[in-house]
């Protein structure tokens, strides 16, 4: 048995694979599950308005036309109230179209893809979680469970997970006002090794007590050695408006390397497709062999020793944490 | 990416090559996934990892998808497979339901008065009134439609107070409690009422309800039972977790609840179209006592031998 966890007050859900790897889910709240839940039921509506025109079309056939129309309808309704949301559950992979667009989905606990008969039975318990009105009892239950799960959920091992990519800005607010580099100011190359964002941002983290001077310092080597990866040179201040320059003079290791975070690490459309891949691969020769260090580029020798210096720090803490 | 590919396709056209190349990726990520977590190495690698392995994992982990086949092998071995196992939760709501069934049957028929009062003299009125008459006398086109329309009317209100009861379950089977008495009692008045209205409304009465109640009745405390389940789960986990337990008997509860699902649809065509026949009450007897005849051996011995996996 793994030692109780320490529980984090937010919405992510660790799952462990049978491979040993931890993943992430983040669990949807209560709010974006009503919008979803609200885009459904007029759906259903529509439906029930389309049904019943259809049912209109057999007005010709005399009685029995009628009747059969009318039968036909309620048949529909129950189908309707019953299985709208399984069946799509079911074969949407966790999705109805409210929950589509929204972004949501339902998995079961351990992070598999929900299987028919848990579907059909979450949305079975609707009947039990929406009393007395607009599910009260379920926001109940979900407030008292850790992974939001309402009463449907919890008997049948379900959570709805938020799939919305949320692009945090990896510095945080730090790249707010800062310049993204131009294309034109380097005109050597323009791209960074992910482990060197990784490292940037480690050097910036809100928690990592170190003063802004000694942060200048820390950055210098790391800044220098970009620089001459971009053929990047400073510009000189501009005679008009000399101020900002002079103002940032002390930092300008630091701005230097804020506005690299800012250009290649704020951008999701430069990374979503072949960066990854290349990262991935780097990372994977990487872990297998460390790295012959004379034959590589200046800023990965200056990244690994930053990276050394900030992990020595970071094991550190860390065995101070076992200790105590 | 092989997981891309194989996720829009169907889970039989995979080629065994390609499942034994994406289960070696799978593994060989997760490694990574790992690797960069321990060394921290940064959220945006994690993260893309992070997917990867999600999507691998949800294209491993699926579970097998549902086929014909497993809809046939659920109606004739497991549906009263799990009927039996759960005899006690079934019994429970048989209770609830017959007993006040009988004693309101009873109150109907000394004391239509009493009756009355508690269920509404209009609508025990308007059923007398109905069953006093003969219901058709021809076979038409308003017969057709107008049985139609009554049978979507059955399957509408008569499961969706089925799958209420079994849903309320989840209330400490409070809630199925509620159901079972209420419609044990309301018909248990309609019942009484109309004996003491004597022939040939009662005949026509019982003559009508018989084939379809055999469905109808039992489905309806069937799934009252599995009510009972779901709250067992919550109430009596025995050996499991309480969690383990919620969902061992959610699953089992589903089955009963599916099953009664499909028994009312049955009911519900009959009470359409044969239970209002226009012919003699002796044959609408002797059919609706197979009927009975059928459901109660089904429930007892369908799914017998075989291939048990009981669990």
């Amino acid at each position: 048995m793994s030692p109780p966890r320490k529980q984090k007050v937010d919405t992510r859900v660790v799952v462990e694979t049978p491979e040993g790897a931890d993943f992430q889910f983040v669990i949807a709240g209560a709010g974006t599950r009503a919008v979803a839940w609200g885009i459904d039921q007029l759906i259903q509506w529509a439906a029930l308005v389309v049904l019943f025109m259809l049912s209109l079309f057999l007005i010709p056939f005399g009685e029995a036309g009628v009747g059969v129309g009318f039968g036909g309808f309620l048949i529909g309704r129950f189908l309707l109230d019953w299985f709208y949301f399984s069946l799509f559950e079911a074969y949407w992979d966790g999705q109805t179209p409210g929950k589509r667009s929204q972004g949501l989905r339902v998995v079961r606990s351990n992070g598999t893809p929900i299987d028919v008969s848990s579907a059909i039975g979450r949305n079975f318990l609707r009947a039990a979680d929406m009393l007395p009105f607009f599910y009260t009892v379920g926001m109940i239950s979900m407030l008292m469970t850790r992974r939001l799960q309402r009463l449907g959920d919890l008997f049948f091992d379900t959570m709805v997970i938020d799939e919305r990519r949320e692009w945090i800005s990896r510095a945080g607010g730090l790249t707010a006002n800062i310049e993204a580099l131009a294309r034109s100011e380097c005109p050597r190359r323009f791209s960074v090794p992910e482990r060197t964002l990784a490292v940037i941002e480690r050097l910036f983290e809100s928690d990592r007590i170190i003063s802004d001077a000694r942060r200048e310092e820390i950055a210098r080597p790391l800044s220098d050695a970009l620089r001459s990866r971009f053929g990047y040179a400073e510009p000189p201040p501009d005679p008009r408006n000399p101020h900002p320059h002079f103002r940032s003079r002390g930092f300008r290791q630091t701005l230097f390397l804020l506005r690299v975070l800012k250009t290649f690490a704020d951008n999701p459309a430069g990374t979503k497709n072949g960066t990854n891949d290349r990262v991935n691969k780097r990372s994977r020769a990487a872990a297998e062999s460390p790295p012959p260090r004379g034959r590589m580029n200046p800023a990965a020798v200056a990244t690994s020793d930053l990276a050394d210096l900030l992990n020595g720090d970071l094991s550190e803490n860390r065995r101070a944490r076992r200790e105590s | 990416m092989l997981v891309t590919r194989l996720r829009g396709s169907r889970q039989r056209t995979w080629a065994s090559r390609d499942v034994a190349e994406l289960s070696r990726l799978y593994r060989s990520i997760c490694y990574d996934l790992s690797l960069v977590q321990s060394r921290e190495w940064g959220a945006r690698l994690e993260q893309y990892l992070n997917d990867l392995v999600a999507q691998g994992h949800n294209a491993l982990y699926r579970s097998a998808p549902k086929s014909m086949a497993a809809i046939w092998e659920f109606f004739t071995h497991e549906f009263p497979r799990v009927f039996r196992r759960r005899i006690g939760a079934f019994s429970l709501a048989l209770a609830l339901f017959l007993i006040p069934f009988l004693v309101s049957t009873y109150v109907g028929w000394q004391r239509p008065d009493v009756a009355e009062l508690i269920a509404g003299k209009e609508s025990l009125e308007a059923a007398r009134q109905n069953f006093g008459q003969d219901l058709y006398t021809k076979m038409d086109a308003s017969y057709a439609g107008q049985r139609s329309t009554m049978a979507g009317f059955y399957v509408y209100n008569n499961t969706t107070i089925a799958f209420q009861a079994y849903a309320l379950g989840a209330f400490i089977g409070l809630g199925t409690c509620f159901v079972l008495l209420s419609n044990g009692i309301s018909i248990g008045m309609v019942a009484g009422y109309i004996l003491s209205a004597g022939s040939p409304a009662t005949d026509n009465f019982f003559s009508f309800v018989i084939s379809h109640g055999a469905f109808e009745l039992t489905a309806i405390v069937i799934a009252g039972g599995g009510g009972f389940v779901l709250a067992q789960g919550i109430l009596f986990p025995g050996k499991r977790t309480r969690m383990d337990s919620l969902r061992f008997n959610g699953i089992e509860s589903l089955k009963l609840a599916l099953g009664a699902g499909a028994m009312l649809a049955i009911a519900a065509m009959l009470e359409g179209y044969f239970s209002p026949l226009p012919i003699a009450a002796g044959i609408k007897y002797a059919v609706g006592s197979c009927l009975w005849l059928l459901v109660i051996a089904y429930l007892s011995f369908a799914g017998q031998g075989g291939t048990a996996d009981e669990g």
